[in-house]
């Protein structure tokens, strides 16, 4: 069937079968999508990835599309640009008005068409901005590369690359003689989005522009789209996984569920008024600042796959609401106001059924906190790890010194038993250095680790027998990953993954026990049938599955504490929740302790909060607050944790995204890391005093948990109180904020 | 104090603290009959690896061909009596007397029992320098590349050293100082150089691979280094050290002939490159289609094995995918197979 046949069946089916279109119109769009379906052809069946899309995106309007990894808004946006990747198949009609009545069928163009539209009209910005750079030429070849394809004037567009490198706090210089490896993340990506608006394009699709990103980033990219916006009329579409990040900012919000839209409304509706179950559901299994600990969900099931999307409403299988109607039937879309919409036959029941708010009725949540020990079990003290950095000056490098880089500078932490501490800060603030060391890991530059009082590197190292052997602290310490895809080797089935920590340590055990032990453990957390996960391979478990097989394959070690280094963060916004429960049950019923890291504060709060456990803040390789979950989130007293609370999005949208509450988004070069405090450099309260002293924890006591290090915490007669602020002058501030990380991020 | 007393839950599990409401206190209820662990055994690593082999043409073709060469060298040797000189007229031309299939040489010789009989010294020669290879690249790849610090450093100097010797002269001095006659021997002195460049490319594989989360949690979990370098990094680099190991056994077949052909190594034995050799030599095989058979028929039965093995090594690639393997392992489960599918889908959802 030729496309053009295709788009008239698609049509008349359209609006003959009752999908009824006019509700979700604007009033002057800039890009309109008519049933617009993807389609692959797969040896199982066809598989529809985006199933039957209308969208109407208006002019000037920035318009937020939430959806779960596999729910097709990535799909969606290669929709909009005719970019579908083969074998897969477009069909439908996307309408693109440049100005009025204007219409050009974007579908219908030819190849040469396309690719005027794309970038001059259409223009996109993808997650990696690493990839997204080709490493040998710099950015300013990148720039002449795009202008030059699209034949403008080299000098005007020039022009405009700089005046939009300078408006999103970049030397405009000094990045377009970068190489792209020069510069740190979040300039990466501040650099290609002025990229994609060189050639000034009327909409801007952004597909997870800020995942890679730290939440600092994230929230200062942000507050300057929204100046990009206004200064120069763009339709903004920002897909995200993330809906607290988008609430703040975009006009309408239209959330995806199972490769279609299931509800479409302004911002400030969605998020106050949701009508779609799933919408609903979504809403209180993110975690975040402001919600009570005890109204997160996680939301039952999981999402179908694309070959056997459930007959009817698509979300019924997980939904409470669901009855024979949903079964049967696929819902259209329902007005809940004139411009918002929902795809559900029970609208108006949702609200009652589902609570966003449950008024504390379920009060009688677990709270996970179990019995602590006064001594410690791992206990760190003036730790420093520092790595030398070998520099590329060739062989003349042997006559330098070495670069180094002060990951982890003295620090002392203890961690008890039933513990659960949560590290917080920024990509490359040693938090995940620090967490190894504290379960032997990473050996220190500097500085003791103990475990229940036995220097663990002495046990090591020493030939003679020390207190406590150092097998016994090596099986005492596990460690689980962040990305799930490497944390299980894809050679071995499950069942022999877990097997080895049995088979090393109790290699007595007779092997039917130890199948059973497994088989009994995977069907705990939830993956049943057991024989059957036991016997497939890494690549066939999702990744909360196989965060669940390396969660099983750590405790099965039984050991006092666990290093959990972001390990929820490459899963899902939904069930994010659920492995974090599921950490903490486990928890109480092995009596360890947790060493939680996490970039995100919302998890950190999560985790840390139910648990009755710290958190702790770092920054560039030091612990500058650390308290009581609850504490340290409602009650920051160093200016860092205050930005950092600031950068988590929380589900305010009356709240506009506000100017940063610092002076500089950049991180310092961890290699030379300032003189005195370290966040003076970014901290509006930073006075003369802090370039020259550094703060420390425990330089006032006022006898609580809660300490931070920072001098306006020290009493009145500390110097700081006396000395002068710091203050940039106006020229300036670019360069310190362009300037102040001058190479390329080197942790991470 | 003992241990046992301050880590209450350091000990053993197995012990009165495995109560039944956890799910570490499982004890199984049934057995598990040797023989059915055996079968499972056999199953998971001789019976599914030879069913994913089979399930591709082209190691299905490789196969077959290696094993024709196999048996022409075992039992082929058996039925076709050895070559003797005048056995026939000279110079029968091929494929016109059935009692001389490939025709004879410039003495009669027969030249499909010279082809025969020449096998078996070289399937000895070809393990004997593929196997060499490869245990060496990889022993010393692996241990320079997981251990690090001096023992890669002296190691890698080591390989260096060889990496930058020559070959051919090397070979051609040993070959003349040891005139060696066995086909084992002489298989181990083509190839005496040659696992250099292999070991490093395995090293900076296993450097890769040693920085996998799954091998730091293995480390973490106390695993000896031993089991690690087996059970972790070993896996990844099959499919690589396969196809090596299939492509080294090719260069020991030219470089071998090669020798021979030039005359280097020692006439003792019948071999391919002996007999082309000869029909350059004394029968101008070069110059005259009288001769040619003796030149092209050594030279197709090379060709061929070669061809056999590039085919085998191509389908050995799928034996350690894990996701061909997943395929095959419950061929009982269809549904099993189809799993592998949705990591395609999600690709293309992402992309």
């Amino acid at each position: 069937m030729s496309k053009t046949d295709d788009t008239q069946t698609a049509t008349t089916a359209g609006t003959g079968a009752g999908t009824d279109l006019s509700s979700i119109r604007v009033d002057d769009p800039i890009v309109e999508i008519r049933n617009a379906s993807v389609t692959f052809d797969m040896e199982r069946g066809e598989s529809r990835v985006l199933d039957e899309v209308s969208l109407d995106i208006e002019r000037d309007e920035i318009l937020g599309i939430v959806g779960e990894s596999g729910s097709g808004k990535s799909m969606f946006a290669s929709a909009l640009l005719d970019a579908i990747v083969n074998p897969g198949v477009l069909t439908g009609d996307v309408t693109y008005h440049p100005q009025g009545d204007a219409e050009v069928d974007v579908l219908g163009l030819s190849p040469e068409q396309l690719r005027e539209l794309r970038w001059e009209e259409i223009s996109m910005v993808f997650q990696g901005a690493q990839s997204s750079f080709n490493p040998t030429i710099t950015i300013r070849a990148h720039f002449e590369e795009t202008i030059e394809a699209h034949n403008y004037n080299m000098e005007q567009a020039m022009a405009h690359a700089r005046e939009l490198l300078s408006d999103l706090y970049m030397d405009p210089d000094r990045v377009l003689d970068s190489y792209p490896h020069e510069l740190s993340g979040g300039m990466q990506q501040r650099t290609l989005i002025a990229l994609s608006l060189v050639l000034e394009p009327n909409v801007l699709v952004m597909d997870e522009p800020t995942a890679a990103l730290d939440l600092l980033m994230q929230r200062s990219i942000l507050s300057l789209l929204e100046d990009l916006q206004e200064k120069y009329d763009l339709s903004i579409v920002f897909i995200t996984h993330d809906l607290p990040l988008v609430a703040g900012l975009a006009d309408r919000l239209a959330v995806m569920y199972a490769f279609e839209f299931v509800e479409i409304g302004p911002a400030s509706d969605l998020i106050g008024n949701p009508t779609h179950p799933y919408t609903r559901a979504l809403l209180k299994a993110v975690p975040n600042l402001d919600t009570p600990l005890s109204e997160m969900r996680p939301i039952d099931g999981m999402a179908p796959d694309p070959v056997d999307v459930p007959q009817g409403c698509s979300y019924h299988p997980r939904c409470p609401l669901a009855d024979e109607t949903c079964r049967a039937e696929d819902p259209t879309y329902h007005d809940v106001t004139s411009d918002h919409q929902s795809a559900c036959f029970h609208w108006e029941d949702s609200a009652e059924a589902i609570p966003l708010s449950t008024d504390g009725e379920h009060g009688e949540t677990q709270a996970f906190a179990g019995e602590q020990s006064d001594e410690p079990v791992v206990s760190l003290e003036d730790v420093d790890v520092h790595f030398d950095q070998v520099s590329d000056g060739g062989l003349l490098s042997v006559f330098q010194e070495p670069d180094t880089v002060h990951a982890v500078d003295d620090i002392s932490l203890d961690v008890y038993e039933n513990d659960v501490v949560t590290l917080v800060g920024e990509s490359g603030c040693g938090k995940t250095t620090l967490g190894k060391a504290v379960i032997g890991a990473q050996r220190p530059t500097d500085g003791t680790v103990a475990y229940r009082g036995q220097d663990i590197w002495e046990a090591k190292d020493s030939r003679r027998e020390t207190d406590i052997p150092y097998e016994h602290i090596r099986r005492s310490l596990q460690m689980i990953h962040q990305d799930p895809g490497s944390s299980l080797n894809p050679n071995r089935k499950v069942a022999a993954s877990l097997k080895a920590p049995l088979k090393r340590w109790e290699p007595d055990m007779d092997p039917d026990d130890r199948q059973e032990r497994i088989l009994s453990l995977l069907e705990y957390v939830g993956m049943s049938p057991p024989g059957d996960y036991a016997q497939r391979y890494p690549h066939q478990l999702s990744g909360g599955e196989k965060q669940r097989v390396a969660l099983i394959r750590a405790l099965l070690m039984n050991p006092d504490v666990i290093l959990a280094d972001e390990a929820v963060s490459a899963l899902d916004v939904s069930l994010r929740v659920e492995v974090m429960d599921l950490m903490l049950e486990l928890q109480d019923l092995f009596d360890t302790s947790y060493v939680f890291i996490s970039h995100n504060l919302s998890n950190a709060r999560y985790f840390s909060g139910k648990a009755g456990g710290r958190i702790g803040v770092m920054y560039l390789g030091e612990l500058v607050e650390i308290g009581p979950a609850e504490q340290i989130i409602n009650d920051p007293q160093h200016p860092y944790t205050k930005v950092l609370r600031w950068s988590t999005a929380d589900l305010d949208i009356e709240e506009t995204v506000e100017d940063p509450p610092l002076r500089g988004i950049d991180i310092p070069d961890p290699v030379d890391p300032p003189s005195g405090c370290r966040f003076h450099t970014r901290c509006p309260e930073a006075r003369e005093a802090c370039t020259r002293a550094q703060p420390t924890l425990d330089g006032h006591d006022d006898g609580t948990e809660h300490r931070t290090a920072c001098f306006r915490e020290y009493d009145e007669s500390h110097e700081y109180w006396e000395s002068e602020p710091i203050v940039d002058d106006a020229d300036d501030a670019d360069v310190a904020v362009g300037g102040s990380d001058s190479d390329a991020r080197t942790d991470e | 104090m003992s241990i046992e007393e301050t880590v209450p839950d350091g000990g053993t599990i197995t012990g009165d603290e495995a109560s039944a409401d956890t799910p570490f206190g499982t004890v199984s209820s049934g057995t598990m009959s040797r023989r059915d662990r055996y079968k499972m055994l056999a199953n998971e690593w001789v019976i599914a690896p030879f069913k994913i082999l089979w399930d591709d043409w082209r190691a299905r073709v490789g196969t077959l061909i290696i094993l024709a060469y196999v048996l022409m060298g075992t039992v082929g040797v058996r039925l076709v009596d050895p070559p003797r000189v005048g056995e026939g007229d000279r110079l029968v031309s091929p494929f016109e007397d059935m009692s001389h299939p490939l025709g004879t040489d410039n003495m009669g010789n027969d030249i499909f029992a010279q082809i025969v009989h020449a096998t078996p010294p070289m399937l000895e020669m070809i393990v004997a320098g593929a196997v060499f290879t490869t245990v060496m690249a990889v022993v010393v790849g692996t241990l320079s590349g997981y251990k690090g610090g001096w023992t890669d450093q002296l190691l890698m100097t080591f390989n260096d050293i060889l990496m930058t010797i020559p070959g051919l002269p090397l070979v051609i001095v040993i070959a003349v100082i040891l005139e060696p006659r066995s086909p084992w021997l002489v298989g181990v002195i083509i190839t005496v150089n040659a696992w250099a460049g292999l070991a490093r490319a395995i090293r900076s594989q296993v450097l890769t691979l040693r920085e996998e989360s799954y091998v730091e949690a293995s480390r973490l979990m106390g695993i000896s280094t031993p089991q690690i370098v087996m059970k972790d990094i070993m896996p990844g680099l099959m499919p690589y050290i396969l196809v090596n190991f299939v492509n080294s056994a090719r260069s020991v077949i030219f470089a071998s002939v090669g020798l021979y052909f030039l005359g280097i190594l020692p006439f003792t034995e019948l071999n391919w490159g002996v007999m082309m050799n000869l029909s350059y030599e004394t029968g101008g095989a070069l110059y005259t289609w009288e001769t040619a058979h003796w030149l092209l028929a050594p030279m197709v039965t090379i060709v061929i094995l070669s061809f056999g093995l590039i085919l085998f090594s191509q389908g050995t690639d799928r034996v350690f995918n894990p996701r061909v393997r997943a395929r095959h392992t419950s061929a009982a489960d269809p549904e099993e197979g189809d799993e592998d599918m949705s990591g395609e889908v999600a690709t293309h959802i992402r992309g």
